[in-house]
C-alpha cells in the first residue's frame, strides 16, 4: 500500500464505513463487550485531554495561585492579562508574521514544483524517471540533521544565513521531494486515453499539465498545501540552525525560548504555549479529513 | 523552456525506444529541474558535505581551513567517545520503545474507534490533536508538566498519596530518556492510529461477515481475517516509526537539550552539537554518516519494495 492509494480517498476513514457487523439476532442480549470498550476509551481519552486542561488552567492563573493550589483547581482570580502579557513579551506578533510569510511563500511554490516533477516523472516516462523518483524520496526521508552542520556553512558562505530565502530554500529542498511522491501516484492514475485525445486535439505538453492533470490532482492538492502548512509553521531544527536574529525567528524558536527564559512566569509561559498552537488547531478543526492521508506525509517531514 | 511548445507528438511505436525515451527525457526536463536543482543544492549537497567532512578536521570557521585526517574521526568516534555510544543507545531504546509502546496502543485504538460508537470523532481527535502539534510546543507543554515544585505530574501524585513516587523527572539521567518518550507516546500514538484507521477500512467486510456467520468469535475473526488483512499497513507503520524515531530531535532539545549528563543524548543532537556547538565538523559528520547509513539502509529497502508494488 502507498501514501498515494491513501491519499486518494482522504476521506477513508472519514466516518460512516462501520466494518464490525451488529450481533447476531439470535443473540439479543446488550453489548457488554462495546460498553467496557466505550468506558475505557472515554477514560484514555480524557487522560489523553489532561496535558490541554491542566495548561489552560494555568494561562489563567496568577503565579501565587500556581504555587498554593494544584493544577487541577479553578484560578482564585482570572488572569486573562497573562494571553496579553504573553503575546507583549514573547513578540508573537513578529514571530507569527514571519512564520505566516515563510509558510505563504514556501508552501505554494513547493507544491507547484513538486506537482511539475511529479507530472515529469509519472506522465513523461523516461528511462531512469523511477529510479530518479527513489533517489528523490530518500533523501527525503533521512533525518535533516544529517545535513545541518553543512547546511550552516552553505548559507554562511551564500550569505543567506539569517534570511527568510535561506530559509525557504532548504525548507522546499526538504518539502518537496514527498510531495512528488504522492502526486506521482495521483497522476499514474489519471488514464492515458485522456492524455492522448488531448495530445490529437493539439494541446502542448504544457497544457496537459496545466489544464488536465493539475484540475484532476486538486484534491490532493489540497490535502497537500493543508498539510505542508502545518509542517511548515511547526518547523524547528532547520529554522534554529539558520535563524539567529530573533527579529527573524519563527513561532517555535520563540516558544522555545520563551519557556526557557520565562519559566517561573507560569501563566503567561502557558499561555503562549497555547497561542503557538492555536493556527494548526483552527487549520486540523478546519479540514480533519485530510488529516488520515497526511499522517503519511507528515512521517517524513522533519 | 523549448519542449513546453513542442509540436504535439502523435505515439511512434515504431520509433526504437531508447530515442523516444531520450526524447522525453528533453521533454521532461523543464519540469523536473527546479525541484531536482533544490534537492541538490540544499539537501543531498549538505548530506554529502557532511560524510566528506567526517574525513577532516575542521572548527567549521570560514577563515579556516579544513585539514584531512583520513578515518580519524571515526576511530575517534567509535574507540573514544562515550557520548556517541550513549546516543546509539539512546537511539536503539528509542526504537524499539516506539515499535512497541505507541505503535501497539495505535492499533488498540484503532481497533476499538473503527465500531460504532458515541463520540467516536470526539475519541478520534482527542488522540489525534497532539500530533498536529510543533514537537517543540509538545516539549513545551511537558517541561511544564514535569516541572518538579509546580508541575501537574508531581502535584497528581501527591493528591493520589503516591509523593513517594515523585521525582525530578528531567532532572535524574535514569528516568530522564522515559520521561521524554512518554511525552512523545502522548503526541504520537494519533500517527499511528489514523494509519491503522485507514488499513482497517480495507479488510473485507464480507469476509468478516462470512466467518461471523460460519460462528467464528472475535478473536478468531481478528486472527483470521483482520490480522492478515492489516499486513500492509502494519508494514508501512513499522518503517515509518522506525525513521521517525531516527529523527527524534525538537523534543529533546525542547525539554532536556540532550542531558543531564548526556543521558538523553541521541544521534541526530549528537551529530549537530558536534558540528555547531563543539565546533568539529569532523566528529559531527562522522556521527552524521552513521546516522545517513542507518536511515538509508532501512530507506531503501522500504522504497524499492513500494515502487515495485505500485507496478502492478
Amino acid at each position: 500500500m502507498s501514501g498515494a492509494t491513501i491519499l486518494a480517498n482522504p476521506s477513508a476513514s472519514g466516518g460512516q464505513v462501520a466494518a464490525v457487523p451488529a450481533p447476531p439476532p439470535n443473540r439479543p442480549r446488550r453489548d457488554y463487550v462495546g460498553i467496557g470498550l466505550w468506558i475505557s476509551l472515554a477514560v484514555s481519552a480524557l487522560i489523553w485531554a489532561l496535558p490541554f486542561v491542566f495548561m489552560f488552567l494555568t494561562s489563567v492563573k496568577t503565579n501565587a495561585d500556581v504555587n498554593t493550589a494544584p493544577t487541577w483547581h479553578l484560578p482564585s482570580v482570572w488572569q486573562w492579562v497573562n494571553y496579553a502579557d504573553a503575546v507583549e513579551t514573547g513578540d508573537l506578533w513578529v514571530t507569527g508574521a514571519n512564520s505566516l510569510v515563510v509558510a505563504v511563500i514556501k508552501v505554494p511554490i513547493g507544491l507547484l514544483l513538486a506537482a511539475a516533477a511529479a507530472y515529469a516523472l509519472a506522465r513523461l516516462r523516461f528511462r531512469f524517471s523511477k529510479l530518479v523518483l527513489a533517489v528523490l524520496v530518500a533523501g527525503s526521508m533521512v533525518p535533516i540533521q544529517v545535513g545541518l552542520g553543512p547546511l550552516f556553512t552553505t548559507m554562511l558562505s551564500l550569505d543567506l544565513l539569517d534570511t527568510k530565502l535561506g530559509l525557504i530554500l532548504p525548507y522546499l529542498a526538504f518539502g518537496v521531494p514527498y510531495q512528488i511522491f504522492m502526486l506521482y501516484g495521483f497522476f499514474r492514475a489519471i488514464p492515458d486515453e485522456l492524455e492522448e485525445s488531448a495530445r490529437l486535439d493539439g494541446a502542448s505538453t504544457f497544457r496537459i499539465f496545466w489544464q488536465i492533470c493539475l484540475p484532476l490532482a486538486k484534491p490532493a492538492l489540497a490535502a497537500l498545501f493543508i498539510l505542508d502548512f502545518v509542517a511548515t509553521w511547526n518547523e524547528y531544527a532547520i529554522a534554529a540552525t539558520l535563524l539567529q536574529s530573533q527579529d527573524n525567528w519563527t513561532v517555535p524558536l520563540a516558544v522555545l525560548s520563551f519557556s526557557g527564559q520565562r519559566s517561573t512566569e507560569y501563566g503567561p509561559l502557558n499561555a503562549f504555549i497555547i497561542m503557538s498552537a492555536v493556527p494548526v488547531l483552527i487549520v486540523y478543526l478546519l479540514f480533519q479529513r485530510y488529516f488520515v492521508a497526511g499522517a503519511f506525509s507528515g512521517a517524513v517531514k522533519g | 523552456m523549448t519542449a513546453v511548445h513542442h509540436p504535439p507528438a502523435p505515439p511512434a511505436p515504431q520509433a526504437p525506444p531508447r530515442r523516444r525515451s531520450d526524447r522525453r527525457f528533453v521533454q521532461a526536463l523543464p519540469y523536473l529541474l527546479p525541484a531536482v536543482v533544490l534537492y541538490l543544492g540544499f539537501l543531498v549537497y549538505p548530506m554529502l558535505d557532511a560524510v566528506r567532512l567526517s574525513f577532516f578536521e575542521w572548527t567549521g570557521f570560514r577563515n579556516d581551513e579544513p585539514v584531512f585526517v583520513g578515518l580519524d574521526n571515526y576511530v575517534r568516534t567509535f574507540t573514544n567517545d562515550p557520548v556517541f555510544y550513549r546516543a546509539l543507545t539512546n537511539s536503539v531504546i528509542w526504537v524499539v520503545l516506539s515499535l512497541l509502546i505507541p505503535m501497539l496502543m495505535g492499533l488498540l485504538l484503532a481497533l476499538a474507534l473503527n465500531r460504532r460508537m458515541v463520540g467516536r470523532n470526539l475519541f478520534r481527535s482527542v488522540f489525534y490533536i497532539p500530533a498536529v502539534f510543533a514537537s517543540i510546543t509538545v516539549a513545551a507543554m511537558w517541561r511544564w508538566i514535569y516541572n518538579p515544585n509546580v508541575g501537574s505530574l508531581n502535584q497528581l501524585l501527591e493528591a493520589v498519596g503516591l509523593a513517594s513516587l515523585q521525582q525530578e523527572w528531567l532532572g535524574d539521567p535514569q528516568i530522564a530518556l522515559y520521561s521524554v518518550f512518554v511525552a512523545s507516546v502522548w503526541q504520537g500514538v494519533g500517527f499511528s492510529l489514523v494509519l491503522f484507521l485507514a488499513g482497517l477500512q480495507q479488510v473485507p467486510a464480507e469476509l468478516v461477515d462470512a466467518a461471523r456467520v460460519d460462528g467464528a468469535n472475535r478473536w478468531q475473526v481478528f486472527k483470521a481475517v483482520t490480522v492478515p488483512a492489516l499486513r500492509p499497513t502494519t508494514a508501512v507503520v513499522t518503517i515509518l516509526t522506525i525513521i521517525n524515531s531516527l529523527k527524534v530531535y525538537d523534543l529533546i532539545v525542547g525539554m532536556t537539550g540532550g542531558g543531564p549528563a548526556q543521558s538523553t543524548q541521541v544521534l541526530a543532537l549528537w551529530s549537530y552539537q558536534q558540528s555547531i556547538t563543539n565546533h568539529d565538523f569532523g566528529q559531527g559528520g562522522a556521527v552524521a554518516t552513521v546516522l545517513l547509513a542507518v536511515s538509508l539502509c532501512l530507506v531503501v529497502p522500504y522504497l524499492v519494495r513500494t515502487l515495485k508494488a505500485e507496478e502492478h
